[in-house]
């Protein structure tokens, strides 16, 4: 999932995480995870003072975002003294797959 | 060596030089255990410090803990509890040691509490708030060893760095002790109850911990948890071994250790953003 100003918001993303009116768990909920965005939508979040979201996938690149492989390199290196464990061999593989998830559909995806 | 280990281990457990709590939580400690005192008594002890008073809102309000309509001393004092308004006065107060100085620590520390919170939830234990605090509180000693000798702290962190070690293996060479023990006797001298001594005390040996073991348990997954995610900075980049003990006691597998990171990864991002507002404030 990753969390995008609304400016940057298009129809057909998914949500990640609840919107709650003026960006704030205390403001009224206005839409639930798992809706598609459109255009109406993004344009009654910015009426509603939404300024950012979270949304399903890696959709927006910008210079400097990680790729997966990046990220995968990351956890095996921090994995490096105790993936021979067992218990530590399914937590990483937990991890690996949860990332693989979390930029899934992204994952060949560079920043351009 | 060995005279300079015990001599620096006597320097950093010297009582006379070790950082206070503040009045108001002994004094919130002596009227909760009294059966005449009032909730509003104790809400105005706490409300005398504004400063403190701030700190439980805000930190009430926050991830770790996750009680999102709390403004008012005497408002969280009757909702949540008295024994969590004090769990809350004594987590903001150590924290505000760590927040400025040690943000990588900080950003660790709240990130245990918030996964310390969730499997504690998820697994429907008792007093999650309390353990929700001792997660905050883990790596205390770290802030202790920092705070009283920052050439010790930057040793360690060079053998840390140069030889690719665990921070818990550098403490141990350079010092003859580790966090974890510091940080037991610590909360000890400041007479906090086993169920925080003990989890911060064995949070890398769960075997040792009598009293406390599940609640020192959950503390070691949650510590292992927010390592793996590489969230904050504790001091080394390894994820430590996650316990046999630990696995039992806490009955894990690989659907629950699932379950807990989807959930914890969606919270780290709150973590994230809460951690970024209270630093530019």
């Amino acid at each position: 999932m990753q969390k995008i100003p609304l400016s940057f918001a298009k129809s057909g993303m998914i949500l990640a995480r609840d919107v709650f009116r003026g960006d704030t768990p205390v403001g009224m909920p206005v839409c639930g995870k798992g809706s598609e965005l459109t255009n109406a939508l993004i344009t009654r979040f910015e009426q509603m003072d939404v300024k950012s979201i979270t949304v399903e996938g890696h959709p927006v690149w910008e210079e400097g975002d990680r790729s997966l492989n990046d990220y995968l390199r990351e956890l095996d290196n921090r994995f490096a003294k105790t993936i021979q464990e067992p218990h530590n061999a399914v937590l990483h593989c937990v991890y690996k797959e949860y990332l693989i998830k979390a930029m899934e559909g992204y994952s060949g995806q560079q920043p351009e | 060596m060995a005279s300079n280990q015990s001599d620096l281990k006597k320097s950093i457990m010297d009582t006379k030089t070790l950082p206070t709590l503040p009045n108001v939580i002994h004094k919130l400690n002596s009227l909760s255990d009294s059966d005449s005192s009032s909730v509003q008594e104790m809400a105005k002890i706490v409300s005398s410090d504004q400063v403190l008073s701030a700190r439980i809102l805000r930190l009430a309000n926050s991830p770790s803990y996750g009680f999102h309509r709390v403004s008012t001393i005497s408002n969280a004092m009757i909702l949540l509890g008295v024994n969590v308004v004090k769990s809350l006065a004594l987590s903001s107060s150590i924290i505000a040691m760590m927040e400025h100085d040690s943000i990588g620590l900080w950003e660790h520390s709240l990130g245990v509490g918030s996964a310390a919170n969730l499997i504690a939830h998820r697994l429907k234990l008792p007093e999650c708030e309390e353990i929700a605090t001792a997660g905050l509180l883990h790596d205390i000693g770290k802030v202790i060893i920092k705070l009283k000798c920052s050439d010790v702290d930057k040793e360690i962190q060079l053998r840390v760095t140069t030889r690719q070690i665990y921070s818990l293996e550098a403490e141990r060479e350079v010092l003859d002790t580790d966090h974890a023990e510091i940080g037991g006797w610590l909360a000890k001298s400041w007479f906090l109850p086993d169920k925080l001594s003990e989890p911060i005390s064995f949070h890398h040996d769960v075997e040792k911990s009598c009293n406390n073991r599940v609640k020192t348990a959950v503390i070691h997954l949650a510590d292992v948890l927010i390592k793996s995610s590489g969230f904050g900075d504790s001091g080394d980049d390894f994820v430590p071994s996650l316990q046999n003990i630990a696995w039992d006691i806490l009955k894990l597998d690989k659907q629950l250790l699932d379950e807990l990171v989807y959930e914890l990864e969606d919270k780290l991002i709150e973590v994230k953003n809460f951690s970024f507002e209270m630093l530019s404030n």
